[in-house]
């Protein structure tokens, strides 16, 4: 069985409602009207161990509901779930021991402590003794060079310096899977990159399987072979990236230079052009086509430069989004594995 | 529960050091502490300027209820209070999870994971009006005496602790009960007094609706040796409830527990 089965997993909340105004408030405080929000509807996937896969949504699509599933805080609905050969939500010790939660906008570090004491802690609570503490905590130190930050008060640390600190707090008894919503956010880019690093290098090291949410394409762009795409709490689309790409954006960005100005007529020949401003241009042509478009345009024009580019990974999200996948890429992930196997060969 | 003991003694010390960090906080609180005390000393020695015995208690009976009454407000402003605070706000502000994530009882976690040492002036004082009182008496408790008052006041302290975590757990189904723990603030204020001073009705209340008798004037009688067996085995029973209504709510608080933001 694979390390995580879920299978139409759905969770219901019942959320109450309140007419606006003073009227509205009393009436909510004597009689409260619900309505059932669908956070998750039926979702079925399984990942193995050591995957990383990414998890990518709008907020409010169920993604942090499904984490919380998995990491048993919720309990489902409906449906079955399964981590470990656990049922999470009876959140048995044995279970709880090894996976961890990293919330990025939540934090678990005592606020006006160093967060070596809240290691120390965590130290006791899942009974780590204590030349396993110190050899993991060196191991965390060298990725993530902790040193000087684990004596200085928590609320002294810079946001992305706290994360380093959660990200530690949260690996110390050496998860074997590791349950991460939003680890990112806030952060600046150097910081999301050193984070990011960090994940896959821990990945790499350990073998722990990686669930991960964020907002960041560039997150799951580097480290994410494998995405599942969610809205409205369905599952719109689980399988390999690349392939994703390939399939709904059957398109290159096609980026010229040129030492003397070009025409827009001129270059409507090879292709869908999307801006021109003179010297410079971006084209979009057709992916299949492209090495032959590039080579009668370089003939033709003589640009100076001439590079390609995938689209923008939030223009293919949106096209999930928006429908524009066909529907059997969404229904079979044999097809988008064969298609996966077959990318390569086009590029 | 030799583990727990140790994960208890680790909080404590984290705790003691969060405490550190604010010295002139930690030296306000005591002397908080010792003012209320004092406000309480004397609101009853008032009442022993008009006359002899209140609810067949002499002023120095009443004390030993006293001091027992300033120890059980420094043990929940030690240990009680700062946890419900805790609950209230984890439950608010969904960092709940990264309790029940963990590899340990829930309840133990969320309900003694923090301490306020600066309370412990509180435990101090009412101890010294204890001596105080006993010595007034020119009375020193039997063996027996002080051994049924060790198993009172235990009782009392695990019957406070239901009572509390109790509330706690409330919260997860109202999030905002602060005014739930003042109202018990003010309930307990009663227990200053021994409980023979109430009248018929609010006696029968303070002693089994809301067992505040067991919390102070039980282990005073016991002290003075004034206890009867049933009411011991009464004080042991009702700790035993407590206690086991307020698992039995913490289990059905997780189980319908969702975090504030999804």
């Amino acid at each position: 069985m694979a390390q995580i089965h879920v299978a139409h997993l759905r969770k219901y909340y019942q959320v109450h409602e309140k007419e606006p105004g003073l009227i509205g408030s009393l009436r909510a405080f004597f009689a409260r009207k619900y309505r059932t929000v669908k956070a998750v509807d039926d979702i079925s996937f399984d990942i193995e161990a050591g995957e990383i896969v990414g998890f990518l949504g709008p907020n409010g699509a169920g993604k942090t509901t499904t984490l919380k599933v998995l990491a048993g805080l919720l309990y489902p609905t409906s449906g079955e779930v399964r981590v470990l050969g656990f049922e999470p939500f009876k959140r048995e010790h044995a279970y709880l021991r090894q996976f961890t939660l990293v919330m990025g906008q939540k934090q678990q570090l005592m606020w006006d402590l160093p967060p070596i004491e809240t290691f120390l802690v965590n130290q006791a609570i899942y009974e780590i003794p204590d030349a396993e503490f110190k050899a993991t905590l060196r191991e965390l130190d060298e990725l993530l060079e902790l040193g000087p930050l684990l004596k200085k008060q928590v609320r002294k640390l810079s946001l992305g310096e706290r994360m380093k600190c959660e990200l530690a707090a949260a690996l110390l008894h050496r998860p074997k899977i590791l349950f991460l919503d939003e680890p990112t956010i806030g952060l600046d880019v150097t910081m999301q990159a050193r984070i990011r690093e960090f994940i896959a290098e821990y990945n790499r090291r350990h073998g722990a399987t990686v669930l991960l949410t964020s907002h960041y394409m560039a997150d799951v762009t580097a480290l994410c072979e494998r995405i599942l795409v969610i809205d409205k709490g369905k599952l719109l689309y689980d399988g390999d990236f690349r392939a994703l790409i390939e399939r709904v954006a059957p398109y290159k960005i096609m980026r010229l230079q040129f030492d003397q100005p070009v025409s827009t007529e001129q270059l409507m020949q090879f292709g869908e052009v999307e801006s021109n401003e003179g010297f410079t241009a971006t084209l979009r042509v057709p992916r299949a086509q492209a090495t032959e478009i590039a080579l009668r345009l370089l003939a033709q024009l003589h640009p100076e430069d001439l590079t390609f580019e995938d689209p923008p990974v939030e223009d293919i999200i949106r096209a999930v989004f928006a429908g524009a996948v066909p529907a059997e890429v969404l229904s079979a992930r044999a097809t988008l594995a064969s298609a996966a196997a077959a990318a390569p060969a086009q590029m | 529960m030799r583990r727990y003991l140790r994960l208890w003694l680790t909080f404590l010390k984290a705790n003691l050091l969060l405490e550190l960090e604010y010295r002139a906080n930690m030296i306000a609180g005591a002397a908080l502490g010792v003012f209320w005390a004092g406000v309480s000393f004397v609101s009853v020695a008032v009442f022993y300027t008009q006359t002899e015995t209140i609810g067949g208690w002499n002023y120095a009976q009443a004390l030993v209820v006293l001091g027992l009454f300033v120890i059980t407000q420094g043990v929940i402003s030690a240990l009680l209070y700062p946890n419900l605070q805790r609950v209230v706000e984890m439950v608010r502000e969904g960092t709940m999870d990264f309790v029940l994530i963990k590899p340990a009882d829930a309840q133990f976690l969320a309900t003694l994971r923090f301490a306020r040492y600066s309370s412990l002036v509180d435990l101090t004082a009412g101890a010294l009006v204890i001596l105080f009182a006993l010595q007034q008496m020119r009375y020193s408790p039997s063996w027996s005496a002080l051994l049924t008052f060790v198993a009172t006041a235990l009782a009392g302290l695990l019957t406070l602790y239901g009572i509390w975590a109790s509330m706690a757990a409330l919260a997860f189904w109202f999030v905002k009960i602060e005014n739930l723990s003042e109202l018990f603030q003010s309930l307990f204020e009663t227990a200053r007094f021994p409980v023979s001073a109430y009248s018929g009705v609010v006696r029968f209340v303070l002693t089994f609706v809301l067992p505040i008798a067991f919390l102070t004037t039980v282990p005073a009688q016991a002290i003075i040796g004034a206890l009867d067996t049933p009411l011991l085995v009464a004080a042991v029973g009702i700790a035993a409830l407590a206690l086991a209504v307020s698992r039995w709510l913490w289990r059905r608080a997780l189980r319908n527990y969702t975090s504030a933001s999804s």
